[in-house]
């Protein structure tokens, strides 16, 4: 392929996204950083002084906005070689906790959205005979655990979406893979948003809430940095063809391998007992 | 309470809803039997002549209609011992081309209208202190298929919901599992919506979807037909200790087993020359 990769990031502002525009650009590609909120978007303006980075404002959770955005971009460059399907946040609350809204929006994003800016892309990736989607997943993709249900169905969708695309895309020579990492010390612990119900005084769940909140505390001070996803990222991205999925850590690999390996019983108390109250003994 | 238990099952009018119903009634529940169009119903009605069976309107889709739905069963019979969330259709056409009106339509009913409905049910439940909630789930929830990538994927996370709820419910006595029906003869090709792009002939992919469609409406006639999953439920629901899922059919037990230990690579090569893999057209 002739001169430098052209690669569009969602969710570029923070985080992951911004770490891996960053990463990108530093190995010649150009790249599209795509952020939705204006104000929250001074790092990345940072970025596109020293490095072939543009910053390009768009909302995945609206059609017209992606469309508008990638437009843009295929105006600029004509192709566009590497999509990293990154934006997504945590909606956590137990399912009861949460409301119709609360539930629609996580998936309007980590879903819907995910599926729209492919949508736009693919046209263009088809008629160039190539190009690379790589879909953010998570460890939540294999064990849904009590308290983040909707985050974890969510990317148990992306992971079935993965693999529809893989299968759609590959003879145009189009692949699509996906990452899925555990705790990485990344935005998503900032940009987690709770559902309505789940600090209402009449929630069944608050004592739970409140044990799962230090528990995912505790989880996420072991987390890891950020680099390790972003080299993961880059070695999936340096693949050729991808494989359909990267994993990050050891404790990931156990959990993909488990859940598989484990019978469903003897998986689920093992996922009981990190979740105490949710495995009372009798 | 020695009354008998009570049943409430969405998505009754044809199929595995219909089977569900009949077979709960028939082993002693007392069953309230939803559907959207009450226009349906009457082969269910003569079906359950002279069973504990009863009718109500219910359209996963709307919050109000839930809501009184639940409410009104409860009114009547007092408790619910057992949710069947049943509702759910197939969408039909490629990923990447399905608009955002239709994706959104697919979720609404095989998870946001699920959820719905789990969620006007729970108090009741917590409040017994026991219950069992089943959801009708697939084997398209463990393995992807093409073709119908959307619908799989609302399947997957019908698997993280009962997951998850599994544990959150734990403490309150109440159970969850999903069933997990593989090729089945039911009247799903009425169940099923194409995208429009496929409907209209101007897909990317039209040849393609046209074969697979073609495979999907020729399921083999040794495939098991809806009572099967019903007696799957009836299992699930006298298990002592129900499991977290129940395959119905040899195929729901081992395709997900089958792929998951197969490469790609040669996935791949067996859908393409046994079965209708993705090709590049018109190029």
């Amino acid at each position: 392929m002739r001169g430098p990769q052209i690669a569009l990031v969602t969710g570029a502002n923070s985080g992951l996204g911004l770490a891996c525009s960053k990463a990108l650009a530093e190995k010649g590609a150009r790249v599209y950083a795509a952020y939705r909120n204006p104000r929250k978007a001074g790092p990345l303006w940072e970025l596109t002084r020293a490095l072939p980075v543009f910053p390009l404002l768009m909302d995945v959770n609206r059609a017209p906005s992606v469309e508008r955005g990638v437009r843009q971009l295929l105006r600029r460059e004509g192709r566009i070689d590497v999509l990293l399907n990154n934006a997504g946040f945590v909606m956590a609350g137990f399912w009861e906790d949460l409301s119709d809204k609360d539930l629609k929006d996580q998936f309007e994003t980590n879903v819907f959205g995910l599926l729209r800016v492919a949508r736009a892309v693919l046209p263009s990736m088809r008629k160039q005979g190539s190009g690379k989607i790589l879909n953010m997943g998570s460890v939540a993709a294999f064990a849904a655990p009590p308290g983040l249900g909707p985050y974890s169905a969510t990317k148990f969708a992306v992971n079935s979406i993965t693999e529809a695309l893989r299968m759609e895309a590959r003879p145009w020579g189009v692949e699509v893979a996906e990452v899925n990492p555990g705790e990485i010390h990344t935005s998503v612990v900032q940009n987690t948003r709770m559902g309505e119900g789940v600090f209402s005084a009449r929630s069944p769940y608050s004592p739970f809430t409140r044990q799962f909140e230090k528990l995912a505390k505790e989880r996420f001070e072991k987390a890891a940095p950020v680099e390790k996803l972003v080299q993961v990222v880059l070695k999936a991205l340096g693949h050729s063809p991808m494989k359909r999925r990267y994993l990050v850590r050891p404790d990931d690999y156990a959990i993909y391998y488990l859940r598989w390996l484990l019978p469903d019983a003897l998986w689920e108390w093992g996922l009981g007992r990190m979740f105490p109250w949710s495995w009372p003994t009798e | 309470m020695q009354d008998r238990p009570v049943a409430f099952i969405t998505g009754c009018s044809t199929g595995i809803g219909f089977e569900t119903a009949l077979l709960l009634a028939r082993e002693g529940y007392r069953v309230f039997a939803t559907m959207r169009d009450l226009k349906k119903a009457n082969p269910l009605k003569e079906a359950a002549k002279g069973l504990d069976l009863e009718i109500l309107p219910l359209d996963v889709d709307k919050p109000a209609s839930v809501k009184s739905a639940v409410t009104a069963a409860v009114k009547k019979a007092g408790r619910i011992d057992v949710l069947v969330n049943n509702a759910g259709w197939g969408a039909f056409g490629a990923l990447e081309e399905f608009s955002d009106g239709e994706i959104r339509a697919q979720y609404e009913t095989n998870l946001f209208g699920l959820v719905r409905v789990t969620r006007q049910v729970l108090p009741v439940m917590r409040g017994q202190k026991s219950g069992r909630i089943l959801n009708i789930g697939s084997l398209a929830g463990r393995m992807t298929f093409a073709g119908i990538g959307l619908y799989c994927s609302s399947k997957y996370a019908v698997e993280a919901l009962t997951e998850s709820l599994r544990l959150e419910l734990r403490p309150f006595n109440i159970k969850v599992a999903v069933i997990e029906p593989g090729t089945i003869r039911t009247p799903f090709k009425a169940n099923r919506r194409k995208a429009r792009l496929f409907q209209e002939g101007r897909s990317a992919y039209q040849k393609t979807l046209e074969r697979i469609l073609y495979f999907g409406n020729h399921p083999s006639s040794s495939a098991p037909g809806p009572e099967k999953v019903a007696v799957a439920v009836l299992k699930a629901l006298r298990a002592r200790r129900m499991a977290v899922r129940y395959p119905v059919g040899r195929d729901a037990v081992w395709f997900p087993l089958l792929r998951w230990f197969m490469p790609d690579f040669l996935f791949d090569w067996v859908l393409e020359r046994r079965y209708a893999g993705f090709q590049r057209e018109g190029a």
